[in-house]
């Protein structure tokens, strides 16, 4: 019997492209936004305008429909995002920031954007009237626009901060805006991000719509529509998870992660969140305790952070010494102080206190982290434990924050649970500028700060001026080893770590816009 | 009638008076809403700019005597945080509130009445016991712990009923009974000891003797009776249910006024917080209204006295 091989081959031949169709079509196709995708958040914006945000929670809703010339990335490197290009330039002895926009970047409305969009977002964000942020735009001299897509910002000093806050500005579509108002413009949002505004019902839910036209084509969602829920309550938001309502959750309640991360079909992932804990101390004047470096020392051995960590935070959390991993100028040689009690007590002898010493000590009891009111409790039992004996007074976060400002009369004479986020990927120039830096009123210096070093003060303003990254960062560098031996503006503690859980059915890459909650690379399998 | 409808009605406005005056004086005592409106390295100058804009700078009673004026024509100014008007964002969420606390009320009044009655007429039966039990419970399971005891057993477990959200008959049904769940002891407590006294009383012994049908002594004449203290305690849990759905509009994410004025006073947001509190104050007002023209209706002894 002779076989024939012409059938087979052309057989093979028939349905070879087909079998290869399915490779073809991923390979060269855009991917294909279909399906719905409800995610729940447990905090709500606002604003939807980020001129006119007034809260970091805003950047929620509002991160996934605008976007910044620049922008942390995944790994947290800083990339060009609506800029194709910048760099700091000088120009008569003063800096200058020279943008080149990206082509072909259009709004959600179909407006290109152009150099005239941002230059209307500077002006609007210099407006007292519209937006609490003029203090961002104080040392910027002008606008320059050279071309459609080519701008210059000129500064009348240096403006570090600027650099820190990914050139500050976010686009804001001129042409619309100045149509509509800005009433109407919060109801029906413009951006030029992934995501399009369809709806809104406050403290309910978000609606959007994937941007067909976006243009980044590679870092973008593949599912058609986003509904973001908003529920608060930590059970309610599992619930809702657990019972398939939402297939995307934040802030997975710290004693739950474990549970989560055994259930089938689920994914987890933690991040750390741009906030650095710290405890404030009064070392202004002689008379305070903390005013003798020994003293601020014997609190930084008397507090075992790691144990905090573990025990009160179920491991949400990560320690940080002045700066955390991933930020600029993130120096890995600089060691926390050990936990060492006995140490803490004989520095307190040195100091004059065998006996220790009685303390007021502010707790703030409605977190805006999760525990936070748990580990300020075992802040001060740490404290308590070798002399440092706590007299804990709680407050509400109003209280609290207005406590804290040193633009009230007087200024905390104790020990003070604290804050003050470096962002992300993080840069501690304005939160020095504010704890580390003294107080001088009306300037903008110190407004939390209980502390006062000239040395640290020349070096907080020489990094205020510094626009060069990597001078930058030795700066920084610099100032923390000087903070960290004498617990200068505060004791670093830990950075809090949030954790999210998804379906396996759901691709999410976690970018950290919006604090990690930037649906920009988010889908459906099919 | 009408004249003590009037007296009503202005001791009511009397009441909404005091209310707004008390509101305003103790959220401005709270703390200053600046150190909450802008970032933490905001320039003094903007501070101060801020807090004139706010009209804030002002003397107390000034900035209570342009509010009044104000809220007499609706405006009760922009909420500091949302920066929309404050009645906007109150109106705009009263109906689910509204609806929460009405279906809560029915809940609680439909198990309390009951079994209320019947616990009176088999006094120290099982049903009695039974609902001296239920009491209890009632009274020591506070409505954060039975929302989120429901969410477990019936969406969780059972996956019966959705765990959150608004907008259909089956979301409501859990967030009703968490907020209707306290109630119910008190109000089955106070139908209980009514249904005693009346069913003790003469005029019910002479029905008996007449031959009157025991259901219709019960449910009819001595009901009708025993219900002027109820109505008394509607009015008030219907108000109290109201301004205290905070806690059961959280649990649920029930976008409610509770969980917008509570908010709004953590972030000091004045103008929200006045146009909340003064809203559930005329809604109390109106609904103690309604109960003293319902005590009419039920009793018209009552009304003829007056």
């Amino acid at each position: 019997m002779v076989l024939s091989f012409r059938p087979v081959v052309a057989a093979a031949l028939l349905f070879l492209p087909i079998a290869l169709l399915p490779f073809v079509t991923f390979a060269q196709a855009p991917k294909l936004a279909t399906g719905t995708l409800t995610v729940a958040f447990a905090a709500e914006a606002t604003m939807l305008d980020p001129t006119r945000s007034s809260a970091g929670v805003d950047q929620y809703f509002f991160g996934q429909m605008f976007e910044q010339l620049v922008r942390p990335d995944p790994a947290l490197k800083r990339v060009n995002w609506l800029a194709e290009s910048w760099e700091v330039k000088e120009e008569d002895g003063k800096p200058l920031l020279d943008i080149h926009l990206r082509k072909g970047v259009k709004f959600h409305n179909g407006d290109p954007l152009t150099a005239e969009d941002f230059d209307y977002a500077f002006q609007r964000q210099s407006d007292k009237k519209i937006s609490i942020w003029t203090h961002l735009q104080a040392a910027v001299e002008r606008f320059e626009i050279v071309d459609p897509l080519h701008f210059r910002i000129h500064f009348k000093e240096g403006d570090g901060s600027y650099i820190a806050n990914d050139l500050t500005l976010w686009a804001m579509p001129k042409h619309y805006m100045e149509r509509v108002g800005d009433e109407a413009f919060e109801r029906a949002p413009v951006g030029t991000g992934p995501w399009k505004f369809v709806s809104r019902s406050v403290k309910e839910e978000i609606r959007f719509e994937a941007f067909d036209d976006y243009w980044n084509t590679e870092n973008r969602p593949t599912v058609k529509n986003l509904i973001i829920k908003v529920i608060p309550e930590d059970l309610t938001r599992v619930a809702a998870f657990k019972t398939h309502a939402v297939d995307w959750i934040d802030a997975v309640p710290p004693a739950m992660i474990e549970e989560f991360k055994k259930l089938p079909g689920v994914v987890t992932a933690s991040y750390p969140a741009p906030n650095n804990m710290y405890i404030s101390m009064d070392a202004l004047t002689p008379e305070s305790k903390f005013y003798d470096v020994r003293v601020r020392q014997a609190l930084a051995y008397a507090i075992n952070i790691d144990a905090i960590i573990k025990n009160v935070l179920f491991g949400q959390g990560e320690r940080y010494v002045e700066v955390g991993k991933g930020e600029l100028g993130y120096d890995s040689d600089l060691k926390p102080y050990p936990y060492d009690p006995k140490k803490a007590r004989e520095l307190l002898r040195e100091a004059g206190f065998p006996n220790g010493f009685d303390t007021p000590c502010y707790n703030l009891t409605t977190p805006r982290e999760p525990y936070q009111k748990e580990v300020g409790e075992a802040y001060f039992a740490y404290a308590s434990a070798v002399g440092i004996r706590c007299k804990v007074q709680g407050q509400e976060y109003g209280t609290w924050i207005s406590f804290g400002r040193r633009q009230r009369e007087g200024h905390i004479d104790g020990l003070y649970s604290n804050m003050w986020g470096h962002g992300l990927p993080g840069d501690p120039g304005t939160a020095w500028a504010g704890h580390v830096h003294s107080y001088v009123p009306g300037k903008g210096w110190g407004a939390t700060s209980v502390h006062s070093d000239p040395e640290l003060d020349a070096l907080v303003e020489e990094l205020k001026r510094t626009m060069d990254i990597p001078q930058r960062a030795a700066l920084i560098q610099k100032i923390a080893r000087i903070k960290h031996e004498r617990v200068a503006g505060g004791l670093t503690t830990y950075r809090p770590v949030v954790t999210f859980a998804w379906r396996d059915t759901v691709t999410f890459r976690a970018w950290p816009m919006a604090f990690w909650r930037s649906m920009q690379e988010v889908g459906l399998k099919q | 009638m009408a004249g003590f409808l009037a007296r009503r009605v202005m001791q009511g406005i009397i009441s909404i008076i005091g209310a707004s005056i008390i509101i305003f004086v103790i959220s401005r005592l709270s703390g200053d809403p600046i150190a909450m409106l802008l970032p933490n390295d905001a320039p003094a100058s903007m501070i101060e700019e801020t807090r004139r804009n706010l009209g804030l700078d002002r003397p107390l009673w000034v900035q209570y005597l342009i509010f009044a004026q104000h809220a007499l024509s609706g405006d009760f100014g922009n909420s500091y945080r949302w920066k929309m008007p404050a009645l906007q964002l109150i109106l705009a969420r009263l109906p689910a509130t509204i609806e929460l606390a009405v279906c809560g009320l029915l809940f609680s009044v439909a198990i309390a009445v009951p079994v209320g009655v019947m616990s009176a007429v088999q006094r120290g039966g099982w049903i009695d016991r039974i609902g001296r039990i239920f009491a209890m419970l009632g009274q020591a399971m506070p409505a954060f712990w039975v929302g989120l005891l429901l969410i477990l057993v019936f969406a969780i477990h059972l996956d019966w009923l959705p765990a959150f959200g608004y907008g259909s008959p089956s979301q409501l049904i859990l967030p009703a009974i968490s907020l209707g769940w306290y109630p119910v002891a008190a109000q089955t407590r106070i139908v209980r000891s009514a249904m005693l006294d009346v069913l003790d009383s003469d005029h019910i012994r002479l029905s008996r003797a007449l031959g009157t049908p025991e259901r219709l002594i019960v449910w009819k004449y001595a009901l009708r009776n025993a219900a002027v203290p109820l109505l008394t305690m509607l009015g008030v849990y219907f108000a109290a249910m109201l301004g205290g759905a905070f806690v059961v509009e959280t649990i649920f994410a029930w976008p409610g006024v509770g969980r917008t004025v509570v908010e709004a006073v953590f972030s000091r947001d004045f103008p929200v917080v006045q146009a909340g509190v003064l809203f559930t104050s005329i809604l109390f007002v109106i609904s103690n209204l309604l109960v003293d023209i319902s005590y009419g209706i039920v009793d018209p002894r009552i009304r003829d006295a007056r």
